[in-house]
């Protein structure tokens, strides 16, 4: 039990706090950094639990790629006067009843379910890891492969530069909204 | 399917045939000529094909071939089809000859109007002819009923043919609404049956009161279609329409369909004896009112169309007493002298460009055909031996001995002399004496008009011989005999021509002809009905049109109003905001995992 | 267990998630609110894997692969947003309105 509570304890403080960083802050660099500590954290679980391949990958891809094209996103989409405040926060209510409704009906079923049956398992290693992709997980590795080439085009040819300037009667619309009112 | 049934199908079908193809092909009505041929052929085969029905012999015995109608829980409401017997296949014969002959007739009339209209004329006939036997062969009264109303509705459409005429629409609709309201009984009459029976059948033995009240309602409708006092205010008005239509709906068929109702339901009527003693009263009074008001008529059509009212009543008269055969012997031979009295008098309209007996005169000389032929029908008419009408008056007089302390029998002799008396008065006035200016160019009709005239002047005059043959069809016997009923009435209608032949060559006038007049002119009756009319129908009519237009209509119009606004207020939910269509799927989201999980 | 205590923290991760999605008006901050829930599910998948023995790290991977892609697409979008805008402010994409 207090092996429980104390694991929930710390899953949360390595994640949870960070993740409601994430949510909550009006800068939006400093939430691309605080959703880096989430994804250290989440790394540090899955090492805890004899995970240590995906741990290291979690790293590399989603700390160092995932992060980085974040911040890049930010930079190219600020405005040229100054840094890229965020103003936000309308509809909390909304969000945070249907966030708890979410959360509560989930908890109450997981702490209805009777999980006693599954024991403790030692994960894959690596090799094994590496064998089930090229054997019984090859069609998926495949396809996956052909998702990330079809993401690569298509982000390529939306991002292209087409437009010779942005619609002219928004930059009020914009102004408007960061107002707090409704265009 | 036997030939019996085909043939009388054939009388169906033929003339309903020529109507739409007269209504869906607008060209061969616009043309007119088309139209009147197709009519003229559809009746032509009703009459070849009434006239094989009636060289059958159906005495005692009835051929009903029906199909249920309007099949609810695998029973018919009611049933469509015909039956053949001895009451119905004599009135098919009348029916289907006279129109034909009308129709004729209407060929040479009609020509002065325009195709359109002359064609409308005949597509009217034809849906005429095909109405009035479906009344007449119907296998139930709800049969009866949708001929009864289809017939009526083709009067109002004749009556007020010159539409463009304010009298003749007028007229047209005061014959439609005074018969519709005297129809409800007819209708009150078939739900009554229904609640009693399960079924329209006139063949059905009721209790008492049940019968009187059926009987009764019936009768109601009979008042209003066949000119009883005090619904007979709309019969001279129909006069607006062309001659031939007077003669067919308003003289020979149309009206004389009460009376053939009462004939055909004569099981029912046979139990209500209240009813019948109604029935009895009313027609002699009607038929002496409209003799006396015949007498002062100055307008020839008007004349005739009393004389019809008269004529009516004795028929009524007659059925009251209880003698279904007198009422149908005098229906079947007035049916060919009034036509052929109306078809004269158009001749003579056609002649004169008048209707008024004061622009005609001697006439004998310049139409002979037409003198000939009107006589005849008139001699009839008044009852001279040995013609059709004496017969049948004769009938219905014998019929009448000892009922009701002999008085409708003494009232009804009377009336025969005024009969007579009056149509001395027309002979005089239109045929001999002296011609009035328009007169004085007349020349006979074509024979279009005229042949017409000579084939409704032989059963006019032959047609007595018919009445034994039609008696026992009936079940019944006629004789003639010598007796002191025949007597007098051979002595009034003698005595009446006379009277009046010597009264109007002389230029004179009949004693109380200005009294009588001027009850004419007061028009009682119709001053009630015309009140009736403005105070309590059209009011009615106007609260009804408010709660269709503000009522019925809003309500549609609420409900178009009320989908457009709902979907306007709905409208504000389609934000085009991602945030609002991602909180919508979570909340769905969560919604679908609590009924999951909590099932 | 640690298994439920687990797989409760998963769901508030989750859940702190779907309170981003819901709350933020930039298009980059909804991004990572996105990021943050498909980490809580790549967590249950793990935690099954200690637990269970059921099929997880190659889940995971996968998942990872997807979710990848989903950012690129995603910056890529937001690109397009404040080329036609001139801002990332997700309501300006209104054009369903009505």
């Amino acid at each position: 039990m207090t092996e429980e509570l104390g694991f929930g304890l710390l899953a949360l403080i390595l994640v949870g706090v960070p993740a409601l960083r994430v949510v909550t802050s009006g800068n939006l660099v400093r939430a691309i950094l605080w959703l880096a500590a989430t994804l250290l954290g989440t790394a540090v679980l899955y090492a805890l639990l004899h995970a240590a391949f995906l741990a290291g990958v979690q790293v590399l891809t989603y700390v160092g790629g995932v992060v980085t094209l974040m911040v890049f996103g930010v930079m190219v989409t600020r405005k040229h006067e100054g840094t890229t405040f965020t103003i936000d926060g309308t509809g909390r209510l909304r969000g945070a009843l249907a966030a708890l409704g979410f959360f509560a009906v989930v908890a109450a079923a997981i702490v209805r379910t009777d999980l006693s049956a599954l024991s403790v398992v030692e994960p894959p290693s690596t090799q094994d890891l590496a064998f089930s992709l090229l054997d019984r997980y090859l069609l998926a590795f495949e396809v996956a492969s052909v998702l990330l080439l079809a993401a690569i085009v298509s982000a390529v040819v939306l991002a292209r530069r087409r437009d010779p300037a942005p619609d002219p009667a928004t930059p009020r619309d914009a102004a408007a909204l960061r107002e707090g009112s409704t265009p | 399917m036997s030939p019996s049934v085909t043939l009388a199908l054939v009388t169906l079908v033929a003339p309903l045939a020529a109507a739409l193809v007269s209504v869906v092909i607008p060209p061969i009505r616009h043309r007119g000529m088309p139209a009147a041929i197709l009519t003229i052929l559809g009746s032509l085969l009703a009459t070849g094909a009434s006239a094989l029905l009636l060289m059958e012999d159906v005495a005692g015995r009835a051929i009903r071939a029906t199909v249920p109608w309007l099949v609810v829980q695998g029973r018919g409401l009611g049933e469509v089809g015909v039956r053949l017997d001895a009451v119905s296949i004599p009135m098919l014969g009348v029916v289907c000859l006279v129109a034909l002959a009308v129709q004729v007739y209407s060929v040479a009339y009609m020509h002065g109007e325009s195709p359109r209209s002359y064609g409308r004329y005949f597509a009217y006939h034809a849906l005429f002819l095909f109405s009035m036997n479906t009344l007449v062969l119907a296998p139930d009264l709800l049969q009866a009923f949708a001929g009864w109303e289809l017939v009526g509705l083709v009067s109002y459409l004749l009556i007020g043919f010159h539409f463009d005429r304010p009298t003749a629409a007028r007229a047209a609709v005061k014959a439609f609404w005074m018969t519709k309201l005297a129809d409800m009984g007819f209708l009150f009459a078939l739900l009554l049956l229904y609640a009693r029976t399960g079924a329209f059948s006139w063949d059905v033995a009721l209790r008492p009161e049940v019968a009187e009240a059926t009987a009764g309602l019936v009768f109601l409708a009979v008042m209003g279609k066949s000119a009883q006092f005090p619904l007979h205010v709309w019969l001279p008005d129909a006069m607006e329409g062309p001659t031939p239509v007077s003669a067919l709906l308003h003289a020979a068929t149309m009206v004389a369909a009460g009376v053939y109702l009462v004939v055909r339901a004569d099981p029912l009527f046979a139990q209500a004896h209240w009813v019948q003693g109604g029935m009895l009263w009313v027609g002699t009074a009607t038929a002496a009112f409209a003799a006396l008001l015949g007498l002062v008529q100055t307008d020839i059509k008007r004349v005739l169309a009393y004389s019809t009212c008269s004529q009516l009543g004795f028929m009524v008269a007659a059925l009251g007493a209880g003698s279904a055969f007198a009422g149908y012997f005098h229906l079947g031979t007035h049916a060919f002298f009034k036509a052929l009295l109306f078809l004269g008098a158009g001749s003579v309209i056609h002649a004169v460009h008048s209707n008024e007996l004061k622009d005609m005169g001697g006439l004998a000389r310049r139409m002979p055909l037409t003198a000939v032929t009107f006589a005849l029908g008139a001699l009839s008419l008044a009852g001279i031996p040995p013609l059709a009408g004496f017969a049948s008056k004769d009938a219905i007089l014998t019929a009448l001995e000892g009922r009701a302390g002999w008085i409708p029998w003494a009232i009804l002799l009377a009336t025969a002399f005024l009969t007579a008396f009056y149509m001395g008065r027309v002979l005089v006035l239109t045929f001999l004496g002296k011609p009035s200016a328009a007169a004085a160019h007349a020349h006979e009709s074509p024979p279009a008009m005229t042949i017409p005239l000579v084939a409704l002047g032989i059963p006019t005059v032959a047609g007595a011989l018919l009445g034994p043959w039609l008696a026992r069809g009936l079940g019944g016997e006629m004789h003639l005999h010598l007796g002191l009923t025949p007597v007098l009435a051979s002595l009034a209608g003698l005595g009446g021509l006379g009277l009046s032949l010597v009264t109007y060559l002389r230029g004179r006038e009949a004693p109380l002809a200005g009294t009588l007049a001027a009850l004419d002119r007061a028009s009682v009756v119709d001053r009630f009905w015309a009140f009736g009319y403005r105070s309590l129908l059209l009011p009615l009519g106007g609260a009804l049109r408010w709660v269709d237009r503000y009522l019925v209509d809003g309500l549609m119009n609420g409900v178009g109003w009320g989908t457009l606004e709902a979907g306007q207020a709905v409208r504000p939910v389609q934000t085009g905001r991602t945030r609002d269509y991602a909180l919508a799927v979570v909340v769905g989201a969560v919604l679908l995992l609590i009924l999951a999980a909590w099932r | 267990m640690t298994l439920r205590a687990l797989l409760l923290v998963a769901t508030a991760l989750f859940s702190i998630g779907i309170y981003g999605l819901l709350t933020r008006r930039q298009a980059v901050a909804l991004l990572l609110s996105i990021e943050v829930m498909a980490n809580a599910a790549n967590l249950v998948f793990v935690a099954f894997a200690r637990y269970g023995g059921a099929p997880g790290h190659p889940l995971v991977l996968f998942a990872l692969a997807i979710t990848v892609a989903e950012v690129a697409v995603g910056l890529a979008l937001v690109m397009l947003l404040y080329r036609r805008h001139g801002d990332t402010l997700l309501d300006l994409a209104s054009e369903a309105k009505g």
